[in-house]
């Protein structure tokens, strides 16, 4: 059976759909709302050792010798691991691109303050501590790399010296006529920005418990994965283990949005066990250890633009020029973060040319990890802020001049410069719903009215594309091989007609399983209690990958569209001999198997069931007593990339429009959001409720990296933030309260024509509350082009307009 | 992030207390008071404080209370700082210090933070010792010697840092009831809503047939202890009330704050600049609840 | 390793007893003494509120007090919140109204509002917004945290349990 995946409710077998697109109760929340679902820590195994890390004070230093004699001889210290274990039984950690990976506890020299030096287990937390301090590191510093701006100039110390440079990636990529288009333009914009390092920050850290088995040699690893086949395959090469001898077990995830620090603390706990004798070792990353190495910074951008523009205010080309700092090596996998942004470089818009010239370099920072958006957060701030800046400047309003270059209804499928194509939407139509839901009109006039006040009032609009459905093409440019991400599902269905759906993916607070029980649950036309959804370790799963690039409800839903259609069929083949009717004329429909055009000639789902599994005396010849199926679903369509690296890369693109008001304090530089609206299309809504927690919820964290928060480094690479004092994540106090509007422009291509919904928000808060405070900031003639507006920065600004008139 | 090893002490009185201080001084055991410890346990799990000894006041009943003695509100020091901002007494008398409670931290902290815990860890960014300075409380200690009363200006030494000797416990801050008629503020300018303040300020204000007849200005977070700024209450002496004085008033308090603390959230620069819009905002704050 | 201490305490109504060492945090001596796992850690230095329990009838810290210190305390967590009749209105209310996505800081949310809703039955937003706003959320946005909070506020007016 090839049946196609279908891409509409309508083709579901039921003609009362109870729960797939409505709002229903997650089954994740029983266990998460009592205290009892199994969070990494919550985790022990008999004679369980506890992991400690000691870690670089130095950005760069190389390290002379390490004497771990005193902290061996403390009691209750089962094991000391160094770089010399390392070499000893490990390679270094694979990156894309290759060559750029250190070992997991450092090896001749550190890279950044952080990095791990040695490790040690024992019998608790506290005591591997204690033996942490007793733990003697002789460094000869070296010059830091400090910031990427310098990080390419010869006379700058190499973080790889192998390598010869501190190029990671030096790409330039010439989409269309650029030169041409930028020629005959009657005006050219260009603006800087810097874009400083933020990160995921979710409440719960990277934990794991690692268990090395030596006499199979095998290795057991629990821990916070989001991608557990990804973590095995990883493991195996730097544990030198063959995969199929590593299983990971994922747990709950108390949040993850991108990297949890996880390769490393794996093989440290892995290792120790390994040196422990087989004991099993726990490793929880602390709070202070996330923030300084944890793989919780990404973003440290440099950016220059420039935007061509016809006089009738067409945008016909667009060059983005970034230098990207990934801190201290490839480890993090933060260089796709630099390749993302061609699944939808040019935004909503058509412009007909782009370039876009990038520089990833090496610094002694912490390394960059993937974030929520992995990338396009940073590079809607610029193009948003460019469109702002023609709008102005040519004296058209904003929400207009972005309604002159958006993408037309019928234009779609649509292929950018960059090479993705978006497969639908109406823009104009979000916009003017957002536009709408404000009150736009009357926003201006009461901006007009606080102007006259002297007040700072401002109005921000920001569109943009979340490219959802994430394929490995869409990251070749940067090294990473591949087309097509697999997620697979199995479903069976017992003899009871109860239902239980097997994934490779953990809890980590999206709602997939609910969504996968809302779904069988419509199609087999049974309760949604009736349906389990287990999770299973990478020993049992179907090929996965897990939580990561706007996917997971798209795949899983496809996968189990799959599996759920291959059931059918084997349902269908036993109801015909059940019902004495011709194969082609039974059909399952509101979870009864029935003769098409004889419906009172039925039998229920249960009953067929039953009958597979328990009289296959009356199966036709050949079938297996089976009402199970796996199916593994990948987004369908996707294209080797050519040289300049386009590519079909994401398969969906979702749309949407954040209005906001706010208001610039100008004596202090405090930002205060005043009103905030969002209309939001990605396609059909598998529940509607999760989806607007996503939006929600990605509004705080835009929130967070347009206001509040930084990785803040000395000119010495000396981090100085390591605390949550320190790294400003929003509270109920700084998050707006938001007006949500829907709209349903369904995928023609994806499972029921749902969109990567995920990371929308992030995509786009940051882009949109920055146009706000550079409108309220734009009568006094200066704009923000560095995140985050913090405080200091506005009314650095704000003085600078202001001609230092008044110096306090 | 777990505390170092420590020998732990809960005595049953304040004089097994003092005792106890007294023994560990005289061996030269590092021996640290615990009261609420909302401060102490973060820096302990952090390992930048290690202390030998901790020795909790958390049995001594005798200093949980909140008094009315007339002009003179007496708060003993293992009272909670919730069970301050609860306080009638306190809210309706002497409003400022309530002000400042309400702006510490959030709920859970003040819930077992104590107000004498604050006084004696003395940080520049919190509350009370501004509040202190402001009101000229005075704070009683207990030693091996006895009890004396030491004065705000005189207690807060600097950075973490009282005139508490390491043998005496504080034992009750008093403050005075607020005269009628007297404006009050307390306001701070932080990144987030119960952050520590990027500036902050305690005002008072009294006016007499329309002009200012006195005032008090204290800005804390700035420097290694809460400070006076006599250069701003000079400004407003006699002067009748408006925003442009007390912007001047603000300018002119800012303007003698010596090397204002820089950190990753605010350069020195921009903390003497906020401290003249605090300033400022908290005068027009007085200004509105007085009478006179 | 520094004397043994003795703790006493009542978490959710049951007594223990333990000798533990005066360095430990109550929120460890909750999770790995009592295996009372459903307190967690998130910052360890008292910013997340993550841990938040209820001591002696308010909301608190767990990481930042030494087990020795809850001596003699009568303690609640989350594991105390629903009973033999189900769950407790307040986590009612926050699966209805979407108030947690990972669940991680969810605890330590639903005692702050345990601790709100027994002592006023009415609150205000800035009464919830006091209540709540030192604990931070990185999934929700807190806007569906809000809307549970008064659901909740409701459901216990109500008198209604699930």
């Amino acid at each position: 059976m090839t049946n196609a995946i279908p891409t509409s409710f309508d083709a579901l077998p039921t003609t009362q759909r109870r729960f797939i697109g409505r709002e229903v109760d997650r089954i994740e929340d029983r266990s998460l709302v009592t205290g009892h679902a199994p969070f990494i820590d919550n985790f022990t195994l008999p004679d369980m050792l506890h992991c400690a890390i000691l870690r670089s004070p130095h950005p760069h230093a190389r390290i002379v010798g390490i004497d771990t004699s005193r902290a061996e001889a403390l009691p209750g210290v089962a094991a000391v691991l160094t770089g010399e274990d390392m070499q000893r039984w490990c390679n270094p950690t694979a990156t894309a691109p290759e060559g750029w990976g250190p070992y997991s506890l450092a090896v001749g020299k550190a890279r950044f303050v952080g990095e791990p030096v040695a490790a040690v287990a024992a019998t608790s937390r506290y005591i591997a501590e204690d033996a942490c301090e007793l733990i003697d590191v002789e460094y000869e510093l070296l010059p830091p790399v400090a910031d990427a701006t310098t990080a390419l100039d010869l006379a700058t110390p190499l973080l790889f010296e192998e390598n010869g440079s501190n190029l990671i990636v030096g790409r330039n990529f010439v989409w269309g006529d650029v030169e041409g288009v930028f020629a005959a333009a009657d005006r050219v914009f260009n603006a800087k920005f810097r874009w400083n390092r933020v990160g995921a920050n979710p409440t719960e850290t990277f934990g794991c418990v690692c268990q090395w088995d030596l006499i199979e040699d095998r290795l057991t690893c629990h821990g916070s994965y989001q991608t557990p086949s990804f973590m095995g395959l990883g493991r195996a090469h730097v544990l030198r283990l063959p995969a199929n001898r590593i299983n990971i077990v994922s747990h709950p995830q108390g949040g993850g949005f991108g990297g949890k620090g996880g390769p490393r603390g794996t093989d440290i706990a892995s290792l120790l066990s390994r040196k422990s004798g087989g004991r099993p070792v726990k490793y929880i990353e602390d709070r202070v250890e996330y923030l300084l190495a944890g793989g919780g910074q990404s973003w440290d951008r440099y950016y220059e633009a420039w935007l061509a523009v016809r006089a009738d205010g067409t945008v016909t080309g667009l060059r983005v020029q970034l230098l990207d700092d990934q801190g201290a090596g490839a480890e993090g996998y933060g260089t796709i973060s630099v390749a993302k942004p061609l699944a939808a470089f040019t935004g909503c818009y058509r412009i007909e040319a782009a370039e876009y010239d990038v520089k990833v370099v090496c610094t002694n920072r912490a390394p960059s990890y993937p974030y929520r958006g992995y990338g396009p957060p940073p590079h809607n701030l610029v193009l948003e802020s460019m469109m702002d800046l023609a709008a102005r400047e040519l004296g058209v309003d904003p929400a207009e001049f972005r309604r002159r270059n958006y993408i037309r209804p019928e234009q779609f499928p649509y292929t950018i410069p960059s090479g993705n194509e978006y497969d639908s939407g109406n823009y104009e139509a979000t916009l003017d719903k957002a536009l709408e839901l404000a009150g736009y009109a009357e926003l201006r006039a009461q901006q007009q009215r606080a102007r006259a006040e002297g007040r700072l009032v401002g109005i921000g609009i920001a569109s943009t594309i979340e490219p959802g459905v994430f394929d490995w093409n869409a990251y070749a440019t940067v090294g990473v091989p591949g087309v097509g991400v697999p997620e697979g599902i199995s479903i069976g269905i017992n003899l009871l007609g109860e239902i239980t759906a097997r994934v490779g993916f953990n809890l980590q607070g999206q709602g997939q399983y609910t969504v996968v029980a809302q779904l069988l649950a419509d199609w087999f036309g049974v309760e949604m209690g009736a349906v389990r959804v287990v999770y299973t370790d990478t020993d049992h799963a179907p090929p996965h990958f897990g939580q990561g690039g706007s996917r997971l409800g798209v795949s899983i839903s496809g996968a189990a569209l799959g599996a759920c259609q291959r059931i059918t069929v084997k349902l269908r083949r036993a109801a015909s001999v059940l019902l004495q009717a011709p194969f082609e004329q039974v059909e399952l429909m509101d979870g009864v198997l029935r003769v098409k055009d004889m419906p009172q000639a039925q039998i229920p789902l249960a009953q067929v069931v039953g009958a597979m599994l328990a009289r296959s005396d009356l199966l036709p010849e050949g079938m297996q007593p089976d009402a199970s199926a796996t199916s593994v679903w990948t987004a369908p369509g996707r294209t080797a990339p050519d040289e300049m690296g386009r590519c079909k890369s994401y398969l969906t693109a979702a749309n949407a429009c954040h209005v906001v008001l706010v208001e610039v304090d100008a004596d202090t530089g405090k930002t205060e959001i005043l009103k905030y609206v969002i209309a939001d299309d990605c396609g059909t809504r598998l529940n509607p409720s999760n989806v607007e927690g996503m939006i929600q919820g990605g509004v705080a964290q835009g929130v967070g990296a347009a206001l509040l928060e930084q990785y803040v480094y000395t000119d010495e690479a000396q981090p100085l933030v390591s605390t949550f004092m320190d790294y400003l994540v929003p509270t109920i106090n700084e998050v707006p309260m938001t007006q949500k509007a829907a709209l349903v422009t369904p995928s023609p291509f994806a499972p029921l024509g749902a969109k990567g919904c995920g990371e929308g928000a992030i995509h786009t808060t940051p882009a949109v509350l920055i146009a706000a405070i550079n409108d309220a900031l734009s009568p006094l003639g200066v704009q923000v082009r560095e995140t985050p507006a913090s405080p200091h920065r506005v009314w650095s600004l704000i003085r600078s307009a202001r001609g230092d008139r008044a110096s306090v | 992030m777990k505390p170092a090893p420590f020998d732990y002490y809960a005595p049953e009185s304040l004089a097994d207390a003092i005792a106890l201080l007294a023994k560990f001084d005289d061996e030269g055991v590092e021996a640290k008071i615990l009261a609420g410890g909302q401060s102490l346990m973060p820096m302990l799990s952090l390992r930048v404080a290690r202390p030998e000894v901790l020795v909790d006041l958390r049995k001594l009943a005798e200093l949980h209370y909140i008094r009315d003695e007339g002009d003179t509100i007496a708060i003993g020091s293992m009272t909670s700082k919730r069970a301050a901002e609860e306080s009638a007494l306190i809210r309706e008398r002497q409003p400022l210090f309530h002000d400042a409670t309400m702006n510490i931290g959030h709920l859970p902290i003040r819930a077992h933070g104590t107000v004498g815990g604050s006084f004696a860890h003395a940080d520049p960014a919190a509350e009370y010792p501004a509040a202190a300075i402001a009101l000229d409380m005075q704070m009683k200690a207990v030693g091996p010697d006895g009890a004396r009363v030491i004065g705000a200006r005189d207690f807060f030494v600097t950075y973490l840092t009282t005139d508490l000797a390491a043998t005496e416990v504080l034992t009750e801050v008093r403050m005075p009831v607020l005269a009628p008629g007297t404006g009050w503020s307390f306001r701070e300018i932080s990144r987030r809503k119960g952050d520590f303040a990027l500036a902050g300020a305690a005002v008072l204000l009294s006016l007499a047939g329309g002009r200012i007849s006195d005032s008090r200005v204290v800005v804390f977070a700035v420097n290694a202890t809460a400070v006076r700024l006599p250069a701003a209450e000079q400004v407003l002496r006699g002067q009748a009330p408006g925003e442009a004085l007390f912007r001047e008033a603000g300018l002119a308090g800012a303007a003698e704050i010596e090397e204002p603390i820089a950190d990753v959230h605010a350069s020195a620069d921009f903390r003497r600049h906020l401290v003249s819009v605090v300033v400022a905002r908290g005068l027009a704050e007085a200004q509105s609840r007085a009478r006179g | 390793m520094a004397q043994l201490h003795r703790v006493r305490l009542t978490v959710n109504g049951r007594e223990y007893e333990r000798e533990v060492e005066p360095r430990m945090t109550l929120v460890d001596f909750l999770r790995h003494e009592l295996g009372l796992t459903g307190t967690h850690v998130g910052c360890e230095h008292g910013v997340c509120g993550a841990c938040t329990i209820i001591k002696n009838g308010q909301a608190v810290r767990a990481c930042l007090m030494l087990a020795v210190q809850a001596d003699g305390a009568e303690l609640r967590t989350v594991e105390g919140l629903a009973g033999a009749d189900g769950l407790h209105p307040v986590q009612q209310a926050f699966i209805e109204k979407h108030g947690l996505q990972c669940g991680f800081c969810t605890p330590g949310f639903l005692m702050s509002t345990v601790e709100l809703l027994e002592g006023t039955t009415s609150p205000g937003e800035e009464q919830i917004r006091e209540a709540i706003g030192g604990n931070i959320c990185r999934c929700t946005g807190y806007q569906s945290i809000l809307e549970s909070v008064e659901l909740a506020a409701q459901k216990m007016r109500a008198g209604q349990g699930s």
